[in-house]
C-alpha cells in the first residue's frame, strides 16, 4: 500500500530517497506496517518523537493504512 | 547592596527612593509588578492617566548568574484589555536594574505638557538625570537607539527601555523595546498596550547603565553555584532546551502545529497552512546560515537556551530578530503569507514603530477577512501597517489591535480574549491552551499556561488536544508554575527542562534560597505563584472583570475547524474551575475578601 512520510527537523537527514528537505515522501510498505516498522527503515536516531498520522497523535504501534500521511518529529518546542 | 523601590514622578520630575517593603521581601518580577499595581491603582483609573503607574522589575534573580535569570517584567493597566497586565521582555535591562539595586522601578503621573519627551538615565553610581527630548519626538526605535547611542561615553556599558511612535500615539497594541546584548531595540515587552501607557507619561527612552557594576551578591556563594549547576546542566540534557531550541529557535512549531491541525490560518479558519514549511524554523535556519548568518544567541546575558536568532536580507544584512514563532505565525500563516522576508519586514516595521506583532499580524488577518485586502497579499498588509503613521488611514485603527480592527470594519470572526488577540494555537484542536486564552487575566496569552507542553509536544506528559478532559487542570497548573517563572526572573522555556526533570525544580528553589537568604522550598515557589495571581484576579474584579469574561469568542464554539472539523469542548463551570482557589489564597494573604474590597474601593 502506499502512504506517505513526513521528516522534520533533523530527522530530515534520513528521507527513503536521501535528497534534502521536509516535503512528504511517498513510501510502498506491506499492509499491517506500523509506525515502528517505519522507524526502524529509516534507522532513524533513538530519541524520543512526536508522531502524527493525518493530523492526530499516534504511537509507535498504530498501524498505518493506504494513503495515510505519516509525520514525524525530534521533541521540539518553542512558543 | 539592598533592594530598592525607585520611583520617578512625571507629573513633577521628582525621584525617590525607598527601601523595598519588608511585606514584599519575597517578590520579584511579576509578583513585585502586580503587588504595587494591586497597591496602588484604582480598578477604574484610565491606563493612560495620571494614575496609572508603570513598573519595570527584575526577577528574584536578576542580576546573578542563574542560567537564564535575566528576564524583565513590565506592568501596569492595559489599555488594550482594560486589566492587570505583565507583559515579560528578554534583552539586558533585568540584570543592569537588578545590578543597580533596583527591585522596581516605578513611573508614576503624567507631564502637564502632552508634547514633552523625557529621557530618563540611571547612572552606575546610582544618580537619576530626567532629560527633556522634545526633538525625539516620533523617532522609530532603531534611529532612537543611535541617539541614545551618541549621548553615551564610548566605554560605557548599558541597557535601553524604548518607546516607538506607535506608543507615543497611544496605540493600544503598542510594546515597548527592550535592547538585546549587541544594543539592539528588538526585545520586547509587546503585549497589551504599555507602549500607550510609556507614552502617556512622556517617557520616550530609560537608560539604565551598569558599568562596572558586577552580579549581586549572594547569601551563601557556594550554594548558588552548586544548585545553578545542576540547573544548568538539566537545561543542557533536555533535549528540547539543550538542543532543538538552540538549533531551530522558537519557529520549529510551524510545522508541527500544522501537522496537528491547531496551526491558525487566514484568520482562524483552518488549521493547517500548505505553506507552513516555507515560513517554519528548518527553512528558517537554513537561509539565516545561507546568507551568512549565526545559528543562535541569547536574549539576554546568562541565557544558555540561545533561541533567538538575527534574520538577514539578500545582502546578507541585519534586517530584525528571529522572526520568532509568533510572529512568523500570525503575519504569515494567518493572513495567508508564506514569504519569510516578507514576514521579516513586517517583524521591522513592527519592532521600529513599537507594536506587538501578535496582534498586529491577527489585525491583518481580521482586515483581510473584511475583504479590503487579499490574503496572501504582503505588500498590501506592509502599507496597511505603515498607513498609522498619517491620520484617516487604516493603519492608525490596526494599531489598536485585533478588536478595534474587527470592530472598525465589521468582521464576524475576531479571536480576542478581554480584548487582546489570541497566539499561534487555535484552541479547537489544542483546547488546554483555550482554558488559558480564557481565563488568565492578561486576555488571550499562551505564555501564561502553555499547555502546547502536554497537548502537542509530549513535554511533561500528555494529554489529548482534541479532548476537553484534564485541559482546566492542565492549565491551572502550568499558569501558577508560570507565574513562579516570571516572579524568579526565569525564561519560560526552562519549564520543558523543569517539567520533566525534577532536580531542575529542586534547584530552583536551592538557587532562590542560597541567593537571598530566606527559606524556599517547593511549597514555597507554589505559594508565590499563587499570590502573583491573586493580585491579578482580585485587581481585575476591582476593574470589573467577571467571569463572563473568561470566555473565548462564541464562534469557537460553533464553527467546526478543519482539518478535525472540531469546536472548542470544555465547559464553562471548567473555565471556573481554574480559579476556584483565589478567595483562599486571597485570605492568607490577609488581603480583603474581594466583595468587602470593591465597596472599598471608590
Amino acid at each position: 500500500m502506499h502512504i506517505e512520510v513526513a521528516l522534520f527537523a533533523h530527522l530530515s537527514e534520513f528521507q527513503p530517497d536521501g535528497r534534502a528537505g521536509r516535503g512528504a515522501r511517498p513510501f510502498d510498505v506491506a499492509e499491517g506496517t506500523t509506525i515502528g516498522d517505519i522507524i526502524e527503515m529509516l534507522a532513524l536516531p533513538d530519541e524520543p518523537r512526536v508522531l502524527f498520522v493525518n493530523n492526530k497523535h499516534a504511537t509507535e504501534q498504530t498501524v498505518l493504512a493506504q494513503g495515510d500521511r505519516l509525520a514525524i518529529f525530534p521533541p521540539v518546542a518553542g512558543g | 547592596m539592598g533592594r530598592e523601590l525607585l520611583r520617578v514622578d512625571m507629573s513633577d520630575l521628582s525621584v525617590t527612593r525607598e527601601p523595598l517593603p519588608e511585606a514584599w521581601r519575597r517578590y520579584g518580577g511579576r509578583a513585585l509588578t502586580d503587588a504595587i499595581v494591586f497597591s496602588e491603582v484604582p480598578g477604574d483609573a484610565d491606563p493612560l492617566g495620571p494614575q496609572n503607574v508603570l513598573v519595570f522589575s527584575p526577577g528574584l534573580l536578576g542580576g546573578t548568574s542563574a542560567p537564564n535569570g535575566g528576564r524583565l517584567s513590565v506592568g501596569g493597566k492595559s489599555p488594550l484589555t482594560g486589566g492587570v497586565k505583565e507583559s515579560n521582555s528578554g534583552g539586558q535591562a533585568a540584570h543592569a536594574l537588578a545590578r543597580l539595586g533596583i527591585a522596581a522601578l516605578v513611573i508614576t503621573g503624567r507631564p502637564a505638557d502632552p508634547n514633552a519627551r523625557y529621557l530618563i538615565v540611571i547612572e552606575a553610581d546610582g544618580s537619576v538625570s530626567i532629560e527633556r527630548k522634545d526633538e525625539w519626538a516620533g523617532l522609530k526605535n532603531y534611529e532612537l537607539a543611535e541617539k541614545i547611542a551618541r549621548t553615551r561615553p564610548e566605554d560605557d556599558r548599558y541597557a535601553t527601555i524604548q518607546n516607538g511612535p506607535a506608543g507615543e500615539a497611544g496605540a493600544k497594541a503598542s510594546g515597548i523595546a527592550v535592547s538585546d546584548v549587541k544594543g539592539y531595540p528588538n526585545r520586547f515587552a509587546g503585549r497589551g498596550g504599555l507602549g500607550a501607557v510609556m507614552g502617556s507619561k512622556g517617557v520616550k527612552a530609560i537608560v539604565l547603565s551598569d558599568k562596572g557594576l558586577s552580579y549581586t551578591e549572594h547569601a551563601d556563594k557556594e550554594a548558588f553555584q552548586a544548585a545553578l549547576r545542576r540547573f544548568a546542566s538539566a537545561l543542557k540534557e533536555h533535549a528540547v532546551t539543550g538542543q532543538a531550541l538552540p538549533t531551530y529557535g522558537t519557529n520549529v512549531l510551524m510545522n508541527i502545529l500544522s501537522e496537528a491541525g491547531g496551526l491558525p490560518t487566514r484568520n482562524f479558519s483552518e488549521g493547517s497552512f500548505e505553506n507552513a514549511d516555507d515560513i517554519g524554523g528548518e527553512r528558517q535556519r537554513e537561509t539565516i546560515l545561507a546568507r551568512g548568518g549565526q545559528e543562535h544567541h541569547g536574549c539576554h546575558t546568562g541565557c544558555t537556551i540561545q533561541c533567538s536568532r538575527y534574520w538577514l536580507d539578500k545582502d546578507g544584512n541585519y534586517k530584525t530578530k528571529g522572526p520568532e514563532y509568533e510572529t512568523a505565525w500570525s503575519m504569515g500563516a494567518d493572513c495567508g503569507i508564506k514569504d519569510l522576508d516578507a514576514i521579516a519586514e513586517l517583524d521591522r516595521i513592527c519592532g521600529d514603530l513599537g507594536l506587538d506583532t501578535i496582534d498586529m499580524g491577527v489585525a491583518l488577518g481580521v482586515y483581510m477577512d473584511s475583504g479590503k485586502i487579499a490574503f496572501g497579499d504582503s505588500e498590501a498588509a506592509i502599507d496597511a501597517l505603515l498607513s498609522g503613521t498619517r491620520d484617516g488611514e487604516p493603519g492608525r485603527v490596526l494599531w489598536d489591535g485585533a478588536q478595534a480592527t474587527g470592530d472598525a470594519f465589521d468582521v464576524a470572526h475576531v479571536p480576542t480574549v478581554k480584548g487582546q488577540a489570541l497566539p499561534a494555537y487555535d484552541p479547537r484542536s489544542v483546547m488546554g491552551i483555550g482554558v488559558t486564552y480564557a481565563t488568565t487575566t492578561m486576555g488571550a496569552d499562551h505564555t501564561a499556561g502553555y499547555t502546547i507542553t502536554s497537548n502537542i509536544l509530549s513535554v511533561g506528559g500528555t494529554i489529548d488536544p482534541l479532548k476537553p478532559e484534564g485541559q482546566a487542570e492542565l492549565s491551572k497548573n502550568l499558569q501558577i508554575a508560570t507565574a513562579m517563572l516570571d516572579s524568579a526572573g526565569l525564561c519560560i522555556f526552562v519549564a520543558f527542562a523543569v517539567l520533566d526533570i525534577p532536580d531542575a525544580f529542586t534547584a530552583i528553589h536551592d538557587m532562590l534560597q542560597a541567593h537571598t537568604g530566606d527559606a524556599w522550598d517547593a511549597d514555597a515557589l507554589v505559594q508565590l505563584g499563587k499570590e502573583t495571581l491573586v493580585f491579578e484576579r482580585l485587581f481585575n474584579e476591582r476593574a470589573g472583570f467577571t467571569n463572563a469574561d473568561d470566555r473565548l469568542p462564541s464562534f469557537f464554539r460553533k464553527v467546526p475547524l478543519p482539518p478535525h472539523d472540531i469546536v472548542f469542548q470544555v465547559t464553562d463551570e471548567d473555565l471556573d474551575s481554574v480559579f476556584d482557589w483565589v478567595p483562599e489564597t486571597a485570605r492568607e494573604m490577609g488581603l480583603l475578601p474581594s466583595e468587602q474590597h470593591k465597596r472599598g474601593v471608590a
